[in-house]
């Protein structure tokens, strides 16, 4: 038998040697624990589901956290486990949990799925709509034993989604485009959270039905939706005014739109919009309006 | 005068530099976010209802290391012969397209939003397997058709390929959410994860077998570094060690890119550096460049896990500061060693 002949029954008995002692036991383990009756050290792998976790009074609980969790203000004081992006499996399983909280994208999928697989809880939530949310807290709701509390918050919330709403006026929609990015131009389409939002506050979206959620858009597409107000989504934690005042030197171009003719171009961040239903509105200063109607007076002020 | 290589000096090499291998691994497993006790370690996985943490965390940061090593092997083993096979410095395992052809499998996966795993793999890994592979089987389809083995037909198709499966990744890219988008973002920039023993497993049997393969044809390939007709006149089969050496280079870059996303530069810069160092001998340069590539991408993605830590760098960007500097000092020290650099 020559070399080449050895070399392959070498590498075949190796791939049946790993068959034999791995693959079998894998399947076993990839169930997880079972859940106990009483969970005392929560790993959340997201800031939404931090959030969601302090609100149904599991704040104490949770051992570990993104680097990206930042609210309530308690939650930046909590161990780290990595970003949100790329969590740290190591810091995840130093922080001993009895159930990890993850969001279904593919980096933190893969950790939940490695976690389970040596006896590690595990619960994945999508959170992509409004309805995902209700969704998601009475699932983290239910796998904590925190029913009671988990149906208090979104009964909560709906209560002051309904309010938010009934601020809307009747009249017509305001055209609402949502910036997502400037160079190059993208916008917030039509199947989002934004879109949802903008909705909910009294507006319709700007730009009609697209392929992409967050479409790359032209000139001419911006001078076509004939967008009442400009919404950009705000990142940094620079002063929102000087934002804002960038931003309509920016639009400046487009001076035949009506939201830049009329100076109705602002600077907002998603917490803005997430603020407002929380109630909480001290804590975040550069929310201005709760809705269109109140933006309209506020530019009239 | 250049000594010849002789087996006694091949085997003393080897061993020395896999012992540095085991001896950076063995570094490399002690560091991390976590500090973890050896002695607990070797305790054992502790119970069901008491389990030891450390035990846990190194197991985890093993399989990164082995996977970093395995990694390493075959894209700098994949690179020696990519570079004498096209007979060009610049060629790395990606050249030919293989890195759009995974990228490409990637997304699809992704955007797919398959919820399956195989033998512990995601189907992002799968579907880069099945890009690359496809990829190469493409390029080398259309570089057969300019005739038999012509380099720059194949460089030419690898360009053309590379373009056209960039430009479909751009627009699924664009279409993509923006969860998605990320995802597939941090799997090309080099995605060092955990993987199952099972998984490792499998890579290194494929990895070290294509390694010794390529070894075996080794001296064919010292033959070939002089030209395909200087390799005849030596009574090479060209044509049947092109094709050998192609289809494993080509399958270990694959096994690769499935592990752990597309991670630049190793190819590249540890056959050169090896070459310098050691000369161009391949029956040396095939083991040595895949233990210093193994070495190097370990060192570099143990930096990549600590640096910023709890968060982490792609392994790709540390590859390439750590690596670009490091073989420059290389390049000066050892260049005039070197004829095509005279």
């Amino acid at each position: 038998m020559n070399k080449w002949w050895w070399l392959l029954l070498i590498i075949s008995c190796w791939m049946a040697a790993g068959a034999a002692m791995f693959g079998p036991r894998q399947d076993r383990d990839s169930s997880g624990a079972p859940l106990p009756d009483r969970v005392d050290s929560i790993v959340s792998l997201a800031p939404n589901i931090t959030e969601i976790l302090f609100a149904i009074g599991l704040g104490d609980e949770i051992a570990g956290v993104t680097l990206d969790s930042d609210y309530p203000p308690d939650a930046a004081e909590k161990p780290k486990v990595g970003t949100f992006w790329q969590p740290d499996i190591e810091a995840v399983v130093a922080a001993r949990p009895d159930l990890i909280i993850t969001l279904g994208f593919e980096q933190q999928k893969n950790l939940a799925e490695r976690l389970r697989r040596i006896g590690y809880n595990s619960l994945t939530v999508n959170i992509e709509k409004v309805s995902d949310l209700f969704d998601a807290i009475e699932r983290i709701g239910a796998a904590t034993g925190r029913q009671q509390l988990a149906n208090e918050l979104i009964s909560r919330i709906r209560t002051k989604l309904q309010q938010l709403a009934s601020l809307v006026d009747a009249g017509p929609k305001v055209r609402v485009l949502w910036v997502v990015q400037r160079e190059p131009l993208r916008v917030a389409g039509r199947d989002t959270f934004v879109n949802e939002m903008i909705e909910l506050a009294g507006g319709e979206n700007a730009i009609g039905p697209t392929v992409h959620k967050y479409p790359p858009i032209g000139s001419e597409q911006v001078i076509a939706c004939n967008a009442d107000v400009i919404i950009e989504s705000a990142m940094s934690r620079e002063d929102i005014e000087n934002q804002r005042n960038r931003a309509l030197q920016h639009w400046n171009k487009f001076k035949y739109l009506p939201a830049v003719a009329n100076r109705r171009v602002w600077r907002y961040g998603l917490t803005a919009w997430t603020a407002a239903i929380r109630g909480d509105r001290d804590d975040c200063q550069m929310f201005k309006a709760p809705s269109f109607r109140e933006l309209k007076q506020w530019n009239n002020c | 005068m250049e000594q010849l290589l002789t087996p006694k000096k091949l085997i003393a090499r080897v061993t020395l530099a896999l012992a540095v291998l085991a001896a950076v691994m063995f570094i490399c497993s002690l560091i991390g976010t976590e500090t973890v006790s050896l002695k607990a370690v070797f305790t054992g996985p502790g119970t069901q209802a008491a389990p030891n943490p450390d035990f846990e965390i190194m197991g985890f940061r093993l399989s990164r290391i082995i996977l970093a090593g395995l990694v390493g092997a075959a894209l700098a083993c994949a690179g020696v012969v990519f570079q004498v096979l096209l007979r060009n410095p610049l060629a790395d395992p990606y050249i030919l397209g293989i890195s759009s052809g995974a990228g490409l499998g990637a997304i699809i996966a992704v955007i797919s939003g398959f919820n399956w795993t195989l033998w512990g793999r995601s189907p992002i890994a799968i579907f880069a397997f099945a890009g690359a592979l496809g990829t190469v089987w493409l390029v080398w389809f259309i570089g057969r058709l300019t005739g038999k083995f012509h380099v720059t037909g194949l460089l030419l198709a690898g360009v053309v390929v590379n373009a056209f499966f960039s430009a479909m990744m751009m627009f699924l890219t664009s279409i993509a959410k923006s969860d998605q988008v990320y995802a597939t973002i941090f799997w090309l920039m080099g995605n060092m994860m955990e993987g199952d023993f099972l998984v490792l497993w499998i890579g290194a049997g494929c990895v070290v077998g294509g390694i010794v393969a390529l070894f075996f044809i080794s001296p064919q390939l010292n033959a070939l570094s002089f030209g395909a007709d200087d390799a005849r006149s030596m009574g090479v089969n060209v044509a049947r060690t092109r094709t050998i050496a192609f289809g494993i280079a080509a399958g270990i870059t694959a096994v690769a890119v499935s592990l752990s996303g597309l991670i630049g530069f190793v190819g590249l810069v540890v056959p050169h550096g090896v070459r310098l160092v050691f000369g161009p001998d391949h029956r040396q340069l095939i083991p040595l460049s895949g233990i210093t590539g193994a070495i190097f991408l370990v060192i570099a993605d143990t930096l990549a896990r600590i640096i910023v830590a709890p968060a982490q760098l792609p392994v790709g960007v540390v590859t390439a500061i750590v690596g670009g500097p490091f073989f420059l000092i290389l390049l000066v020290k050892y260049s005039k060693k070197v004829s095509w650099l005279k």
